[in-house]
């Protein structure tokens, strides 16, 4: 990904910095998924993960 | 003050002390579940509920009525229970009568937690008690397992991405994309009353967060005023095809009533069995079709703050030792 970032943009950044970037995308994804699986209402999730989501003991559900 | 007036304050004091003490003592409450509280587990069997009144001999209370209140645990500091809408409220209230002392009934416990039992006692001969019963409610051991092994995956998965991310190579990140769906729920409505041949069930429209009333009553064609009806009350959980309520032949003098919080919204039945003496049992059942509630965003925060922190330990513990490998 960075070779991608640095031959388009031809900019490089340290790989600290890479890696921070890395995983707050990682991190935003999760989030974003984890919510809709366990925390959103859509019906078509929630019924097919409804018994997940009780059986976790700490997720909220209707 | 002359001391005769003195004398006489004292003693009307003790009188009173002495009273109140005696009043104190007059009934005593006394309840049992069975199996006990630390065996019990939320929406896995019915509790049989027992609660006991005797007088200050140890005999137990001939006729009387007791009203019951049940309240649900307060809702945690950071975590909340699968139910968060039940936590604080009301679950339960009802006025059951004493038959040699005794009141039975059943109930499922929705959630872990702390409950409190209000009970209030109005004996036949008018003596009165009141009691507060606080009682413990473990969470299933299933679910803190597959909290664990759930736990324990994300902070793989952060172990895994944080060694990924880490070194100069150069590594392919695939991102899937949630889909997105329309959200609606679903709302049944007002139940009318149902007649069955001379009794009458109603049930108030049931939704998650608030109790619902259900009343039950005899016609006059039906026997009502021809002494009392016994009433059996019985509420299933079609789903997980549990009992979460019943109360079995209760003498009713024609007219029963209760409310009742139904914890998830899920389709409930609810059968009344009344019987007069001397007359066929009459027997009536409705369906009920409770409107879930969305848990508020809040109740989600702290799980997901949980499962994103546990990820990023795991980014970070990946990151570290990939980097101690490789020197």
């Amino acid at each position: 990904m960075e070779r991608t970032v640095a031959a388009r943009l031809g900019i490089t950044v340290p790989e600290g910095v890479s890696f921070l970037i890395k995983s707050g995308i990682f991190l935003s994804v999760c989030g974003a998924t984890l919510f809709v699986a366990l925390g959103a209402g859509y019906p078509a999730v929630h019924d097919a993960l409804h018994n997940v989501r009780h059986a976790l003991a700490i997720v909220p559900c209707h | 003050m002359p001391l005769k007036h003195l004398a006489v304050l004292l003693i009307l004091f003790a009188g009173a002390l002495f009273g109140l003490t005696a009043r104190a003592e007059e009934l005593n409450v006394y309840f049992k579940t069975t199996p006990r509280p630390e065996l019990l587990r939320p929406f896995a069997d019915p509790a049989d509920m027992s609660l006991l009144v005797t007088g200050a001999d140890g005999r137990p209370v001939r006729e009387g009525v007791v009203a019951i209140r049940i309240d649900a645990p307060a809702p945690g500091f950071f975590f909340s229970t699968d139910y968060p809408l039940v936590e604080g409220t009301l679950l339960s209230e009802l006025r059951l009568p004493l038959r040699q002392g005794k009141a039975n009934w059943k109930y499922l416990f929705p959630i872990r937690g702390e409950y409190r039992l209000a009970v209030d006692v109005t004996a036949d001969d008018g003596m009165k008690a009141s009691k507060t019963f606080n009682f413990h409610i473990r969470e299933n051991q299933k679910k803190w397992l597959a909290l664990g092994a759930f736990s324990a995956a994300l902070l793989v998965l952060g172990f895994v991405a944080g060694r990924i991310f880490t070194g100069t190579r150069a590594t392919a990140m695939s991102l899937i994309a949630a889909a997105l769906f329309a959200s609606t729920t679903g709302n049944t409505g007002t139940l009318q009353p149902v007649p069955a041949d001379g009794t009458i069930l109603t049930i108030a429209p049931a939704t998650v967060g608030r109790p619902s009333e259900i009343r039950w009553s005899l016609t006059r064609a039906a026997g009502a005023g021809h002494g009392a009806a016994a009433l059996s009350l019985i509420i299933t959980h079609l789903e997980k095809r549990k009992i979460v309520f019943a109360a079995e032949r209760m003498p009713v003098a024609g007219e029963w009533s209760m409310k009742f919080h139904f914890p998830d919204g899920a389709e409930y039945r609810v059968a009344a069995l009344g019987n007069v003496p001397g007359r066929t049992p009459v027997r009536t059942e409705q369906m009920v079709s409770v409107t879930g509630v969305q848990p508020p965003a809040s109740a989600m925060a702290g799980v997901l703050a949980y499962f994103i922190a546990l990820i990023a330990l795991g980014l970070a513990a990946g990151r570290w030792s990939k980097r101690r490998t490789s020197k």
